[in-house]
């Protein structure tokens, strides 16, 4: 029966290839979307881990965590310098580092920030046993193709942007990060007090945190005499802070105590939380988009396999009138159809797996988090589900050859 | 072998007024070889469907050996012509893509999840009596004349207690007409199988024992079939 059901295919080659990059295609499709969006999930998630609460002006929970975490170019209001001060000297913060924005170096920004954060990151073999100890040192993620001793002159702006070299600051690189797996791989690290530094004259229009400039002024060459905390009285604004908290309970009474009128505090996992239920509609769309797909090519794949019979109409009855049960010639439809359908399907879940891979592979190295393109047992599943409704819709043209009138077929 | 004996056997279709096929009685011995002739539409056709279980008759009895078929169901009609019956028809009805071996199994293969041991033997030694070597070469690479000695040694695979031929000569050139005549009646009687053909062939009836003509589904020669 095999037999004659590969002999049936090999005749119609090339029609049959057609039918399996069609199933394949749409089976593809649906199985790229689940992946990806749960590698995109997973892999945001991860990145936002080693970030337990974001501070910042008050203003969008989501452009804070962005900017933040996900480093994404975007200018933030600035937070007043006085709340990074209370925030290190709070006894239930273990650090509180701030994350300046504003500059970058051949594409990858430049983050102002504190030793102690460094280190929280972790740093790769190689670097120096207390890193940003002074002005002009820069530590580069995992993923920045910066060698030990290169000079970097930080353009103003942020990448991509139109850009203006900063005269200033020099800053040479003295070792890499261990890889994180999230937008920092991207980041070249300077002291807080580079990015100060570099910004005291040429931000001033756009500043209306109202500092006093003179205090502005005093303040920031006081920092950049001694580099990191404790912080002198009048620090200038940051933009974001990050806070590691000591006990999951200070985290909560932080992020009450931070939520003023001028000041947001938000623990990154809950904004992306919200932002995923957000995409969770796009994601429907995609998947009705998906299914609707796998519909049309079920619909073109019954056609097909209903023209197909009406060619083989005498065939058929002539295996009948030879003596083939019935239920032998509803096998040999449904088989023949089954092996056409399963093939589509078992290429669509690797192409849709391949599709996913190369796609997180290019959204990795555009922003740096990695997504864990993963197949597992509720996607083999959710391929068993499309067989199992394609077995159903094959079962019909079986069934039309199997309440065939051999006698019938064979006067037509 | 089988004997037929068909008794008040009327064949109706839905939308024509007379009967297609109506015979009050009709015997064809064991083993005894049968043509029936008659122009189109004479019910040669309806004929072979009814005695092969094809179709069932809408009243009467079709009788094999005793066995009425006519009241079978239509799994057991297709057990029973599996079992019983060696078809050989007009176009052949060989599966493309199939080597002329493997056409000849396939009415086994779909009875038989493991063929019989000493079936493939019998194919090839079929296949030889036939005058057909039994190569790898896809049956489309055939000649008419070749495929129809194909079919025949497909209906004589199962050793059927009757050969049911349907023009089997009509669509081949006289030289292989008659090749097929000649090998059909003389495997027929060497099987000791009862030999059914329609034919319109003068050269295949006048080989057979016996004629029976029809003309609009009914006996065109009630006294000459008396007769013999």
């Amino acid at each position: 029966m095999i037999r004659f059901v590969l002999a049936d295919l090999r005749l119609h080659a090339l029609g049959a290839v057609v039918i399996v990059l069609l199933i394949a295609s749409a089976t593809a499709l649906g199985m790229a979307v689940r992946i990806e969006e749960r590698a995109l999930r997973l892999g945001s998630a991860r990145a936002a881990d080693r970030f337990d609460l974001v501070v910042g002006a008050a203003g969008s929970e989501t452009q804070l965590v962005l900017s933040s975490v996900f480093l994404q170019p975007a200018p933030l209001t600035l937070l007043n310098g006085d709340v990074l001060r209370r925030l290190s000297e709070d006894p239930r913060v273990e650090f509180a580092a701030p994350v300046g924005f504003g500059d970058s170096f051949l594409g990858y920004p430049i983050v102002g920030t504190t030793a102690e954060f460094v280190e929280s990151l972790g740093l790769a073999e190689g670097a120096p046993e207390r890193p940003l100890a002074s002005m002009g040192e820069a530590i580069v993620g995992a993923g920045v193709r910066l060698d030990a001793g290169y000079e970097i002159r930080p353009m103003h702006g942020l990448p991509g942007q139109e850009a203006e070299e900063h005269d200033e600051i020099v800053y040479r690189v003295t070792g890499r990060l261990a890889p994180t797996s999230t937008p920092w791989d991207r980041a070249i690290l300077v002291p807080i007090e580079g990015v100060w530094k570099a910004h005291e004259h040429g931000d001033e229009a756009d500043d209306e945190a109202g500092h006093d400039d003179d205090h502005e002024d005093h303040g920031a060459e006081a920092a950049a005499a001694r580099l990191g905390p404790p912080w002198p009285d009048d620090l200038p604004g940051v933009p974001a802070i990050i806070v590691k908290p000591r006990t999951i309970a200070n985290a909560y009474q932080l992020r009450g105590e931070y939520r003023t009128e001028t000041t947001l505090a938000v623990f990154p996992g809950e904004v992306l939380t919200r932002l995923y239920s957000t995409l969770g509609d796009a994601r429907q769309i995609l998947t009705a988009i998906a299914i609707g797909t796998q519909a049309l090519a079920a619909a073109a794949v019954l056609l097909v396999a209903m023209a197909h019979l009406a060619q083989r109409r005498r065939q058929i009855g002539a295996l009948r009138a030879f003596g083939a049960p019935r239920v032998a010639v509803f096998g040999v439809v449904w088989a023949e159809l089954l092996l056409v359908v399963g093939l589509g399907v078992a290429c669509g879940v690797l192409l849709g797996y391949a599709g996913a891979k190369i796609l997180a592979i290019g959204l990795s190295r555009q922003s740096g988090i990695h997504l864990p393109v993963t197949l597992e047992a509720s996607d083999l599943g959710f391929a068993a589900v499309l067989l199992a409704v394609a077995a159903a819709i094959a079962a019909l043209p079986a069934i039309y050859a199997y309440r065939q009138s051999p006698a019938a077929a064979l006067r037509s | 072998m089988l004997s037929l004996s068909l008794e008040g056997v009327v064949v109706r279709f839905p939308d024509l007024a007379e009967p297609a096929l109506d015979l009050p009685g009709l015997e064809v011995a064991a083993g005894s070889s049968v043509a029936v002739t008659g122009p189109s539409g004479a019910g040669k056709s309806t004929f072979i469907n009814v005695v092969t279980g094809l179709e069932r008759p809408s009243a009467g009895r079709v009788l094999w050996s005793g066995e009425d078929i006519a009241r079978l169901s239509e799994a057991a009609r297709d057990r029973w012509r599996a079992r019983n019956v060696g078809l050989v028809m007009q176009d052949f009805h060989l599966f493309p893509g199939l080597s002329a071996i493997e056409n000849v199994l396939l009415p086994a293969r779909f009875r038989h999840i493991r063929l019989p041991a000493g079936l493939r033997d019998r194919a090839v030694a079929l296949l030889v009596e036939v005058g057909i070597d039994a190569g790898a070469r896809g049956i489309e690479t055939f000649s008419r004349g070749e495929m129809q000695r194909v079919a025949i040694a497909r209906a004589l695979l199962l050793q059927p207690g009757v050969i049911v031929a349907d023009e089997p000569t009509a669509s081949l050139d006289g030289q292989s007409g008659a090749a097929v005549c000649a090998l059909l009646t003389r495997l027929a009687r060497a099987a000791g199988a009862t030999l059914i053909v329609v034919t319109h062939d003068p050269a295949l009836y006048g080989r057979l024992d016996r004629r029976i003509a029809l003309a609009g589904g009914r006996r065109a020669d009630a006294l000459h079939a008396e007769a013999s």
